[in-house]
C-alpha cells in the first residue's frame, strides 16, 4: 500500500509539472491602451501582424474593439471574435453606426459636414431606389417613377426631396417573373451586398467597398479599379433579366478596359472616377433620392467651363474649409491658404485643382498623383452650340478613335 | 506513529468488508474531497472575481485569460462542481442499493438528500455568477419558475433574486448565496452527515450475529486508501481542468440577445425537456420537488430491508427502494437525453 | 383537565417560547431577505417618431421586448414575452418561435402550440401631441 501511495504521489507531482509547462506554453499577453478608450485590449497578442489601416485611425489610439467589437480580455479566439460586429468588416451597413458611428468620428452633424453614415445609407449606391423603381415600373408593378422600395427599409427624418421613407423591396413577394429574376440576378452590385466571386472583381461591403483598396487598409486615394468591382463587371439582358460578368482580366484602359459600345474621351480614361465625381455624387447628399440622375451633376463644363463661362472658383482662406480638411487626408495633395480651386456648381470644392496665374488649371490625380494642365473653354476654337453640355455632346468631337 | 487529527476523525477500526472501495465506491469520501477543492478554489477565484452585473463577466475573463493559473484554477473549480453532483448520485444510489439508510441511519440520510439539494443549487448559482449571454434564460426561466409557486413565490423569487429583473439585478444576490448563504449550510451539513456516520455505528453493516465476515482494518489502513482517492481524484481533475476548459461566453449586456443561448444547464436539462408539456409549476416545480419527497420516503414508507441485507449490494428485501430509485435514475437520463434529439 | 405536573408544564412553557422566538426570527429573517431596493422597471417607452414606423411596418424592438404594428387601425404592439417562462420569442417568417421550451405563436400572438398557454400580451401605444409613439408594458 506504502508503495502505491508513493506512486501515487509522483503521478500526482507529475501532473501538476505537466499543468505547469502546458501555462507557459500559452502566448504571453500583448496589452494595448488605446487612449480613446483607455480601456486594455488583447487583440495583437495573435493579430500583431496586421497593418497600420490608415494615418488618421492609428491603432495607438483608437485600438481595435473601438471598431471591431470583439470581446477585448478574451484570449481565446472563439470568445474573443465572438462579439464581432459585421465579421472581418465592420463598416458593412448592417453594423457600421455602431463601428464607424458616433458624433465625433462618422455619424455627426450635418453642419459640420460629419454625417458620412447618415449619406451614405440614404445614397442611391447603397439605396439602389432608381434602379428598383424604374425595373417594377418598366414591368408592371407600379404606375410611376418614384421611388417606393429599397434595399434595405431606410427613412428620412429631415427630407429635401419628400421621400421620408423606402420600404424593403423584396422580390419573393413580386408577381412579374422579370422582377423576381431582376431580384435573383442583379442585386448584387450595391454597396449593402456581398459581391460575386471573381479575383479581379472583389469588393467588400459598406464603407470598406469603395474606402479599402487591400486587406485592412482605409484610403481617400481611391483609383478606378475599385469603382469597377460594379462598374465595369459585364453586360446585363434587360430581356433575360440576366448578367454575364466579363472573364478577361484587362489592364489596357483604352483598349480592353472599358466596353467597345461606349465612347471616352482622355479625362475619362486617364483620370480616377473619384477625380471628377464628388462626395455628394458618390456618397448622396443625406436625402433619400429616386434616381441617380438626381445626384449625378458633375458634366465637361464644370471643370473646363463653357465658351461664355470659365468654371467656377474659390480662394480658400477659411482654414475650416472642407478642401483643406481632404487635401490634408490625401497623400498626393497639398493646399495652401491662399490657393484658388474649382468648385462644382453646388459649391463642392475640387480640391485636387489648382488655377495658375495665367489663367490655366491644374488638376493632380488623387490616387495616382499623375499631373495635368489644362485651359478653359472660353477663349478656345471649340465650336460646341453651347445649349447642349452633356457629355454625349462633348464626345462627339473629343471621343478617341477606338 | 501517533495518530493525527485526521486519523482521530475515523474510528479505531472498521469492518473490512464494507471498507472496500468495491463496496462504498468511495464515493461518499470523494464527495467531501471535492467539496473541499471546491472551497478552496472558490476563494482563490475570490481575489479576482468582481460581482457587480458590469464587471463579473470581464472579471471571469481576467481570471480565465490573464491570472496565472487562473483558467486552470476556474476549470478545476467547474469539474469539481459537476464531478460532485455525479459522485453524489453515485452515493445516493450505492446508500439505497446496499440497502444503508435503514434506522439509525434514517435521519442521516434526510441529511445528505439535504446535501444533495444544496450542492445542485451551489452549481446553479455558480453558474449564474458567470453573468455572461449564456445564463441569462436560465436563470430568467429558473426563477420565473418561483413565482408560479402558490401562496409564497413571490415572496421565494424576492428572497432569492432580491427582487427586480432576473437578468439585471440578480448577480449580488446569486452571489451572496453562494458564496455564504448555501455555503455556511452544506458547512454544518456536511459536518452533522459525517458526524451522524460514526454516530450511527459507520459504514452499515449487518448487525454482529448476522455478520458473515468479521475481519476488521484499522484506522491507519482506512487513511491509506482515502489518501490514495484523493490522490487519484486530483490526478483526473487536473487532467480535466488542463484538457477541457470551463464554458465561458461574451458578456451578458442587459436584454437577452436573440443569439443567447437557451439550453438549461446540464444538470437541468431534464427539467427543461419536462417544461416542454405544458404548465411551468406542475413540470418545474411540483415534479421534482415530488421526486424530492418519494427519494425522502424511502426509509420511512417503503419495505424495511431485513437486517441480514445491510450493507451488501442488491440485496432481495429493497428491491422496491431499488427499482423505483433506478427508474427514477433513467427516466432524469432518458429525458436529459432527449433535450439533444431536436 | 388532565393533571401535568409543575416541571413538565415549565418544560412545555420554555419549549414553547423557544419555538415561538424561533418562529419569530424565521419570519425576521425571511422580511430581511425578501427587501428589494430595486426601482420598479420602467413602463413606459419613447419610441421617437410615428414617421419612423411608415403603415404596414412591423418593426422589432429591443427596449421593451416587443413588436410594433402600424396597420389602418393604428398603432399596436406585441410582447415578445413568452407566456411561459418569460424568454425572448424569436420571429419567424409566419410568426413567433420560443427557443426555450418550444411555444410557438402566429403572427397576432396567438398560441399555435407549445406549452405557452396563453397568447402573447397586446401592449397600448400611444401618439403623443408632438408626433411620437409612447409603448405601455403595465
Amino acid at each position: 500500500m506504502k508503495k502505491i501511495l508513493s506512486v501515487a504521489s509522483g503521478l500526482l507531482f507529475l501532473t501538476l509539472v505537466f499543468t505547469w509547462w502546458l501555462n507557459s506554453r500559452e502566448p504571453k499577453p500583448v496589452k494595448l491602451i488605446p487612449t480613446l478608450s483607455g480601456q486594455p485590449e488583447y487583440c495583437i497578442t495573435c493579430h500583431a501582424d496586421v497593418p497600420e489601416i490608415s494615418a488618421s485611425h492609428p491603432i495607438a489610439t483608437f485600438g481595435c474593439v473601438s471598431c471591431h467589437g470583439g470581446e477585448r480580455l478574451a484570449l481565446n479566439a472563439d470568445l474573443a471574435h465572438s462579439t464581432m460586429r459585421g465579421g472581418a468588416n465592420p463598416s458593412d451597413l448592417s453594423v457600421v453606426e455602431a463601428s464607424c458611428g458616433g458624433s465625433n468620428c462618422h455619424s455627426g452633424s450635418e453642419a459640420d459636414d460629419r454625417h458620412h453614415i447618415q449619406r451614405v445609407m440614404t445614397s442611391v449606391q447603397s439605396t439602389y431606389a432608381g434602379a428598383i423603381a424604374n425595373i417594377r415600373y418598366t414591368f408592371g408593378a407600379q404606375t410611376d417613377l418614384n421611388a417606393h422600395y429599397d434595399i434595405s427599409a431606410i427613412t428620412d427624418d429631415q427630407t429635401k426631396t419628400g421621400i421620408t421613407a423606402l420600404l424593403a423591396f423584396d422580390p419573393a413577394s413580386e408577381t412579374n417573373p422579370s422582377i423576381q429574376k431582376f431580384g435573383e440576378n442583379c442585386l448584387t452590385c450595391h454597396i449593402n451586398a456581398t459581391p460575386r466571386e471573381g479575383e479581379t472583381y472583389t469588393r467588400q461591403t459598406g464603407c470598406a467597398a469603395c474606402h479599402s483598396t487591400e486587406q485592412h487598409t482605409l484610403t481617400t486615394a481611391i483609383p478606378y479599379t475599385q469603382c469597377n468591382a460594379c462598374h465595369n463587371r459585364g453586360n446585363y439582358d434587360l430581356r433575360t433579366m440576366t448578367f454575364t460578368e466579363r472573364t478577361d482580366h484587362p489592364t489596357q484602359r483604352i483598349d480592353d478596359y472599358y466596353q467597345p459600345i461606349a465612347q471616352f474621351t482622355q479625362c475619362e480614361y486617364t483620370l480616377d472616377c473619384v477625380d471628377c465625381h464628388t462626395r455628394s455624387e458618390v456618397m448622396g447628399d443625406g436625402d433619400l433620392h429616386a434616381s441617380q440622375k438626381d445626384i449625378q451633376y458633375v458634366q465637361c463644363k464644370t471643370c473646363h467651363g463653357t465658351l461664355t463661362e470659365l468654371p467656377l472658383t474659390k480662394t480658400l482662406t477659411n482654414l475650416n474649409d472642407i478642401a483643406f480638411r481632404m487635401s490634408f487626408l490625401n497623400p498626393v495633395v497639398d493646399l495652401e491658404p491662399g490657393d484658388t480651386i474649382i468648385i462644382t456648381e453646388n459649391g463642392e470644392p475640387f480640391w485636387n485643382t489648382r488655377v495658375l496665374s495665367d489663367g490655366t488649371y491644374e488638376m493632380i490625380g488623387k490616387a495616382t498623383s499623375q499631373y495635368f494642365t489644362f485651359k478653359p473653354v472660353m477663349g478656345s476654337n471649340c465650336t460646341q452650340s453651347g445649349e447642349d453640355q452633356s457629355s454625349a455632346y462633348c464626345h462627339e468631337c473629343h471621343a478617341v478613335e477606338r | 506513529m501517533r495518530p493525527s487529527f485526521f486519523h482521530h476523525l475515523h474510528p479505531p477500526t472498521i469492518p473490512a468488508a464494507q471498507a472496500r472501495c468495491r463496496h462504498t465506491l468511495a464515493a461518499g469520501g470523494t464527495a467531501i474531497f471535492l467539496m473541499l477543492i471546491l472551497g478552496i478554489t472558490g476563494i482563490m477565484e475570490m481575489f479576482h472575481y468582481v460581482p457587480n452585473p458590469q464587471e463579473a463577466a470581464l472579471s471571469v475573463q481576467t481570471i480565465t485569460y490573464h491570472v496565472p493559473f487562473g483558467g486552470f484554477i476556474r476549470s478545476l473549480h467547474y469539474w469539481a462542481a459537476q464531478l460532485l453532483l455525479i459522485v453524489s448520485v453515485i452515493h445516493l444510489l450505492r446508500v439505497v442499493f446496499t440497502a444503508a439508510y435503514g434506522h439509525p441511519r434514517r435521519f442521516n440520510y434526510l441529511l445528505g438528500l439535504g446535501l444533495f439539494i444544496l450542492a445542485i443549487l451551489l452549481d446553479f448559482t455558480g453558474y449564474i455568477l458567470r453573468w455572461d449571454v449564456d445564463i441569462c434564460y436560465p436563470l430568467l426561466t429558473g426563477t420565473n419558475l418561483l413565482k408560479t409557486i402558490p401562496l409564497f413565490g413571490d415572496s421565494l423569487f424576492r428572497i432569492a433574486v432580491g427582487g427586480g429583473e432576473a437578468c439585471s439585478t440578480g448577480l449580488l444576490r446569486f452571489y451572496v448565496w453562494h458564496i455564504f448563504g448555501l455555503t455556511l449550510p452544506i458547512i454544518i451539513l456536511v459536518a452533522w452527515h459525517a458526524f451522524r456516520v460514526r454516530r450511527d455505528g459507520g459504514i452499515a453493516v449487518p448487525p454482529p450475529h448476522l455478520r458473515v465476515n468479521n475481519e476488521r482494518i484499522s484506522r491507519n489502513v482506512l487513511v491509506r486508501r482515502e489518501v490514495l482517492i484523493m490522490f487519484i481524484v486530483s490526478i483526473v481533475l487536473i487532467l480535466m481542468a488542463s484538457f477541457l476548459p470551463a464554458p465561458i461566453a461574451p458578456a451578458m449586456t442587459g436584454n437577452p440577445s436573440i443569439a443567447a443561448n437557451a439550453r438549461a444547464p446540464w444538470f437541468f436539462l431534464w427539467v427543461q425537456e419536462m417544461l416542454k408539456w405544458g404548465d411551468p409549476f406542475i413540470f418545474g416545480v411540483l415534479i421534482p420537488f415530488g421526486i424530492l419527497v418519494l427519494l425522502a420516503l424511502i426509509p420511512y414508507i417503503f419495505p424495511k430491508p431485513a437486517d441480514s441485507d445491510i450493507g451488501t449490494w442488491f440485496p432481495k428485501s429493497n428491491r422496491l427502494a431499488q427499482i423505483v430509485v433506478s427508474v427514477i435514475a433513467l427516466i432524469v437520463i432518458a429525458l436529459t437525453l432527449m433535450t439533444f434529439i431536436q | 383537565m388532565s393533571e401535568i405536573s409543575r416541571r413538565d408544564f415549565l418544560k412545555l412553557a420554555r419549549d414553547g417560547f423557544l419555538y415561538l422566538s424561533g418562529a419569530l426570527a424565521l419570519g425576521g429573517l425571511l422580511r430581511f431577505l425578501e427587501y428589494d431596493p430595486n426601482p420598479a422597471p420602467k413602463t413606459e417607452f419613447d419610441l421617437g417618431s410615428a414617421s419612423n414606423f411608415p403603415l404596414n411596418s412591423r418593426t422589432l424592438l429591443s427596449n421593451p421586448q416587443a413588436v410594433l404594428l402600424h396597420t389602418e387601425n393604428g398603432f399596436s404592439a406585441l410582447s415578445l414575452v413568452c407566456t411561459h417562462l418569460g424568454c425572448t420569442v424569436e420571429q419567424k417568417t409566419d410568426g413567433f418561435t420560443c427557443p426555450c421550451h418550444g411555444s410557438r405563436f402566429d403572427s397576432n400572438g396567438t398560441v399555435i402550440n407549445g406549452p405557452a398557454e396563453k397568447p402573447l400580451r397586446s401592449l397600448r401605444v400611444e401618439t403623443t401631441n408632438e408626433g411620437n409613439l409612447k409603448l405601455f408594458t403595465a
